[in-house]
């Protein structure tokens, strides 16, 4: 399992494709969310979570299943957790959701990468 | 030769940038692009140019087309900062232009003439927040403008509460 981090428009899903030579993305706005289990990568997974909690899913026994039932994946997902902590409840729960998962998907990551301006940094592991 | 400084909100990446450029020898000058309205922006103006006191920079007010800007070979150049940059190139007139590729050719017209140029950015893509159309707009281009900047750059750097970080390139000073 690998991920892929960073603010949005920093070029992680063309870092994705160079790095890791991934044709297929699936993208969690929209995909099918079983897709989810058998896909070789997905990007927006923080929408994706955001779409599990309008379904009523538990987004953490979510992620905890993808991780070990699809660990050649490579997650591709914004960090959303700086600036203000939202005044909108809803919103708030989305932003802990996302810190929660990506946690667990970091931890069972042999690597993650962070990328800013295009540039992607080995936060942990490399690429192998 | 280009050197991207970039980073959140105050997190040290003028004090960088400055210290970075004075180890440079060639004439040096600061290219504002921050319009000076309204008291947070006096103060801003006010607290940088006391950081470049005696530092033997010439400060250029220029808030957008830069590259009307006339500079003398060899120079080297402080570039401060893109976001107030995009803001002025994009929200004309209560119209919104696309400043990404007009940008860019600026910023080759500056490296083409000086020596070093340093440009300070900003990262304001992390806080996970959907904003009204215009604000979006902004944060796409900002991010695309740092992408096409720093694959151009020789060095990139992150500031992170005053720590350098060297994303490509090295830090020279």
């Amino acid at each position: 399992m690998k991920m892929i981090i960073g603010g949005v428009y920093q070029g992680k899903t063309k870092f994705a494709v160079s790095e890791f030579g991934i044709s297929e993305i699936k993208d969690g706005e929209k995909c099918n969310i079983s897709e989810v289990f058998t896909t070789k990568c997905i990007k927006n997974y923080h929408i994706l979570i955001r779409r599990l909690m309008d379904e009523n899913i538990d987004p953490v026994e979510f992620t905890v299943r993808l991780c070990s039932e699809n660990d050649d994946i490579t997650v591709i997902m914004n960090e959303v957790g700086c600036g203000i902590i939202p005044i909108e409840k809803g919103e708030r729960i989305w932003r802990e959701m996302c810190g929660k998962c990506g946690c667990i998907i970091a931890e069972n990551s042999c690597s993650v990468v962070r990328v800013i301006c295009g540039i992607g940094t080995y936060i942990k592991g490399k690429n192998v | 030769m280009i050197t991207l400084i970039t980073g959140g909100s105050k997190c040290g990446k003028s004090s960088l940038a400055e210290r970075i450029i004075c180890g440079f020898s060639g004439k040096k000058f600061y290219i504002a692009t921050m319009k000076p309205y309204g008291d947070e922006a006096f103060q801003a103006i006010e607290r940088h140019r006391e950081m470049r006191k005696g530092k033997g920079f010439k400060t250029i007010g220029k808030y957008n087309n830069l590259s009307e800007i006339t500079l003398p070979e060899k120079c080297v150049v402080l570039l401060e900062c893109m976001g107030n940059l995009c803001a002025n190139e994009m929200f004309v007139d209560g119209r919104i232009i696309n400043p990404t590729e007009k940008i860019i050719r600026d910023i080759k017209y500056l490296d083409s003439i000086a020596e070093h140029l340093v440009i300070v950015t900003n990262e304001v893509g992390n806080d996970g927040i959907s904003y009204e159309k215009g604000t979006e707009e902004y944060i796409a281009c900002m991010g695309k403008i740092n992408r096409k900047i720093a694959e151009a750059a020789e060095n990139v750097i992150e500031c992170v509460y005053g720590i350098p970080f060297v994303l490509k390139g090295e830090l020279c000073y």
